[in-house]
């Protein structure tokens, strides 16, 4: 089989799954209770009749089933309909906090990687050695801070007490942040990105490392390295040419799950920093139940997860033409 | 031949082999964060345990844990009377840290036993049965594996803050916080699917060894097997896996609290933080100091887990 079959088939497979964690979250929230209800218990001055009003304008009369295949419809044309706050577009909501999440989650990614793949690897061919043990030390740290304390952390260090960088948003308003007596726009956003950027690489990479090491150390004990070893062959030749080259496949597939970890756990990095993207979004829409919007955010955050899944299965068969045989 | 008559007359000296687990503690002995890491978890159970003994204040509601307030210490920095100082409603940080224990140690337990039971079942029978009890249950655990869970977390947690049920159920004289056991029951229904995944693993590469085989070549049936031979081998691997669901539920919970969807009625430390949140700026150690043993809870149980993992684990030795 060809690659791009074998790409193809595996998004067709994500079809169902995208449809079934719909309906999961569709059932949860529009039978747990009258959206419309819940939205107003706190404005006392709404009448039934308002409310029914309400009701008729989002459809909410019609059976779940009915509702949801109207739902169904407008995702799949695009549209997660309008917010039960204010009346916007869901879609123009999402379209300005989507950059802003994914230029945030790029910004930990990629040195959550590019740090904890040396690190993780080097960690599991010295094993048992000081430099292991210091990296496996920070890991565990770095696995059971919770992201929130270190990001308050960083916060009174960083922004409360030195001053150097701004602790919440992603643009100074009103005026843009003085970097270096300089006052420019790039600047003003790169400068923005440092503390959430560093909590989330922080949290990427300590976890990262556990899985790279755990992986590196399933390979070394396979038996084909202590047949190489067996046979004389040098020790460097066989961890950097035997043991690497057959790592990089199990260590793609963790690295899939890392950047899907980090995804979901978007809502409290950026509720810590006041970060203007879908993961606050989400709890603010959640606190006060706009279910459009919610509906919205998940939808995008599960294909979020979906494609870094399907990018890595497609590393996966590039790397090893074992897998589109199957 | 020297040997064997010397076992023959010394058989009162005769050791017995020591078992599996006198060799796994033996091996856990060895793992010195694996023991500090247990230390301090049996820190923690004691302070649960001790709580209203070594707490100088009585737990919120009680009118006396406000009593700094109306000693004019409300918003105090740690000191010798107050260690992790006071936050601005005029509550204990200390003592309130030290009756949030309870909490914690009430969702690492649950949401592990409630997870494990799970996941054991489905592992185990997925491993095991059929290939389309096999498939359909993967399939299942698959679309749990995709959720975001965090997101579904929050979902439920609010429409369930919002229902206002009683906030305690009073069992057997103790009062269980229903909404903090609620919280307990969806952590761990999105929580299972990737242990369910491990066990069925270890289920297939175990179902092929020579043991099991003359087990059914014997005549024994699927349940004597799962229960014999199976379970009691995927055991360590399972001890493991739920030393790491606790420290994961406690992780998770303290940030669907400090989201400010945990349940009103219990002072968890998450909670602590998300009130203490708005006055970052003036009374930083409200979140210092429950953040810190949130932090130490999970460390030890990570410690723990790890200790065990190398104990446990036959295949990771050298």
């Amino acid at each position: 089989m060809g690659l791009g079959k074998y790409i193809a088939r595996r998004a067709i497979y994500m079809v169902p799954l995208i449809i079934g964690i719909s309906i999961v979250a569709f059932l949860v929230m529009y039978a747990a209770g009258d959206p419309i209800q819940l939205a107003t218990a706190g404005n006392p001055s709404i009448t039934e009749a308002q409310r029914n009003a309400l009701r008729v304008y989002y459809g909410l009369n019609d059976p779940i089933p009915v509702q949801y295949v109207r739902w169904l419809d407008h995702f799949v044309h695009g549209d997660f309909g309008n917010s039960l706050y204010g009346g916007r577009p869901v879609n123009a909501i999402i379209s300005t906090l989507f950059w802003e999440t994914i230029k945030l989650q790029i910004v930990a990614i990629i040195p959550a990687f590019l740090i904890a793949l040396p690190a993780g690897i080097y960690s599991a061919l010295k094993q048992r050695s000081a430099t292991d043990y210091s990296i496996t030390s920070i890991a565990i740290f770095g696995i059971s801070a919770p992201v929130f304390w270190i990001g308050i952390t960083l916060i009174l260090v960083f922004s409360f007490h030195l001053g150097w960088f701004p602790s919440a948003g992603a643009h100074g308003a009103p005026t843009l942040w003085t970097v270096f007596g300089i006052q420019n726009y790039t600047l003003d956003e790169l400068i923005h990105l440092v503390l959430p950027g560093a909590v989330l690489t922080l949290a990427g990479l300590a976890y990262n490392v556990r899985l790279l090491r755990a992986g590196m150390l399933d390979v070394l004990r396979q038996d084909y390295i202590m047949a190489a070893r067996a046979s004389g062959i040098s020790e460097r030749k066989v961890l950097y040419k035997y043991a690497l080259k057959n790592a990089i496949t199990p260590l793609i597939t963790l690295l899939g799950v890392s950047i899907g970890f980090m995804i979901a756990g978007a809502p409290i990095t950026e509720t810590v920093f006041s970060w203007p993207g879908l993961g606050r979004a989400y709890v603010t829409a959640t606190l006060r139940l706009d279910f459009p919007l919610i509906m919205g955010i998940t939808m995008i955050i599960t294909i979020m997860i979906l494609v870094a899944n399907l990018i890595t299965d497609m590393a996966y068969a590039w790397i090893d033409p074992r897998i589109t045989i199957e | 031949m020297v040997s064997l008559r010397r076992n023959k007359n010394s058989e009162k000296t005769k050791r017995r082999g020591a078992s599996q687990w006198a060799v796994a503690w033996r091996r856990f002995k060895k793992h010195k964060s694996g023991l500090f890491g247990l230390g301090m978890v049996i820190v923690l159970l004691a302070v649960a345990v001790l709580n209203s003994v070594i707490a100088p204040y009585p737990a919120r509601p009680a009118p006396d844990a406000f009593k700094p307030l109306y000693e004019g210490e409300a918003a105090q920095p740690p000191s010798w009377k107050h260690p992790f100082g006071t936050t601005v409603m005029g509550t204990d940080v200390y003592s309130e840290v030290i009756h949030g224990s309870v909490y914690t140690v009430y969702v690492a337990v649950a949401v592990t036993l409630i997870t494990m039971l799970v996941a054991i079942s489905v592992g185990i029978v997925s491993g095991y049965m059929s290939k389309y009890v096999d498939e359909g249950l993967m399939r299942i655990t698959e679309i749990f594996l995709v959720f975001p869970s965090l997101l579904f977390i929050l979902v439920f947690a609010r429409l369930y803050q919002l229902r206002n049920p009683e906030p305690f159920w009073n069992i057997a004289g103790i009062e269980i916080p229903a909404g903090l056991t609620m919280i307990i029951v969806i952590l761990s229904v999105f929580s299972w699917a990737s242990y369910a995944r491990v066990i069925r693993g270890e289920v297939l590469r175990m179902k092929e060894a020579e043991y099991i085989q003359a087990a059914r070549g014997l005549g024994a049936n699927s349940r004597w097997i799962m229960l014999r031979h199976v379970f009691p081998n995927v055991l360590p691997q399972i001890i493991v896996l739920a030393t790491l669901t606790m420290a994961s539920a406690v992780l998770l919970e303290a940030a669907v609290s400090f989201l400010g969807f945990g349940d009103p009625n219990t002072i968890t430390w998450g909670r602590l933080m998300e009130e203490g949140l708005q006055d970052l700026s003036t009374v930083w150690w409200v979140e210092m100091f429950p953040g810190l043993a949130v932090f130490l809870s999970v460390l030890a149980f990570n410690l723990v887990g790890d200790g065990l993992s190398d104990a446990l684990n036959p295949r990771l030795r050298e």
